[in-house]
């Protein structure tokens, strides 16, 4: 088998978490579409999740 | 032509040019994956019209985050470490596209009806292709991309029930996008795209791709009541 890349497990599994919290965000805000502050309460959940992705500091994410 | 199907297994056996080339392949989709949240979360995500739409704005990212996981698995998986592309600046984009930043909604709404689109032919030149990991992850991601140009469509096609000035509006950001749409297919003649065909791992030529996507995009924004702009001009590669 070849030798992967550093880290290439983690990340996965870094990511997949996160992706998972978001749709978790999302699903918790479509369902309540009658209530305006839970929707704001998962858009600004999204918007954190978002902007550490963003920012892109991989390696803070890791360790 | 190459002919047979590749497993991860193999890869250390397969020639360096195969082995360049998926890795090139891979990079280039994962950059393009993350550079779409790159562009419209920032301005979009707090400046969507609803709440509801804000939500599908997070949705989208999540989506495209999750098939830059999956692209950076595959790659990562060989050896190519792609991770650099989550925090590369917007400007260092591989696709000109990518380069910028989406300020409005009409240009939002165009960008995943026209972009979004081209992704979706990207990831259909890797059906059947030669190295099965790659060709693995792209059922559920072409379905994301799917939802993706529906939202983009029924967007940019609400706003055209809005009155003349953002048609007008609208129009503007086809112009904008239709020209970089095209450029994403790459030169025509491109000799590299004619190895990626030969290692099979791309379907179509550049042109070809690009002539697929004018027939199937044209008559849509026709059918909007959109002028389908000058295919050549503003163009980088033709």
């Amino acid at each position: 088998m070849p030798q992967a890349a550093p880290d290439t497990e983690k990340l996965d599994e870094h990511l997949l978490e996160v992706v998972r919290a978001l749709h978790g965000a999302v699903k918790q805000g479509v369902s309540h579409t009658n209530d305006p502050k839970l929707m704001d309460k998962a858009i600004e959940d999204c918007k954190e999740i978002l902007d550490v992705i963003m920012a892109g500091e991989v390696k803070e994410w890791l360790n | 032509m190459f002919t047979d199907k590749i497993e991860l297994k193999d890869i250390d056996k397969m020639d360096p040019e195969y082995r360049d080339l998926l890795g090139r392949v891979l990079t280039i989709q994962a950059d393009c994956e993350i550079g779409g949240p790159h562009l419209y979360v920032e301005k979009m995500l707090p400046a969507a019209p609803t709440k509801l739409d804000q939500l599908i704005v997070a949705r989208t990212a999540a989506e495209e985050i999750d098939h830059f996981r999956k692209v950076a698995r595959v790659a990562g998986d060989m050896g190519v470490d792609v991770s650099f592309v989550l925090s590369q600046p917007n400007e260092k984009r591989f696709v000109d596209t990518f380069r910028g930043l989406i300020t409005t909604w009409e240009d939002n709404s165009v960008f995943g009806f026209l972009i979004d689109r081209v992704g979706r032919y990207q990831l259909e030149e890797f059906y059947d292709c030669s190295y099965l990991p790659l060709q693995r992850i792209l059922p559920d991601i072409v379905t994301e991309e799917l939802g993706h140009i529906e939202y983009g469509y029924n967007k940019t096609a609400e706003l055209l029930t809005k009155g003349d000035e953002q048609k007008a509006r609208v129009q503007k950001a086809v112009d904008h996008w239709y020209v970089r749409a095209l450029d994403m297919f790459g030169r025509s003649g491109s000799k590299r795209a004619e190895r990626y065909r030969y290692w099979g791992l791309k379907r179509r030529t550049n042109e070809q791709a690009r002539d697929d996507y004018i027939k199937e995009v044209d008559p849509i924004l026709l059918s909007m009541g959109l002028k389908v702009p000058d295919p050549l001009k503003g163009r980088r590669y033709t």
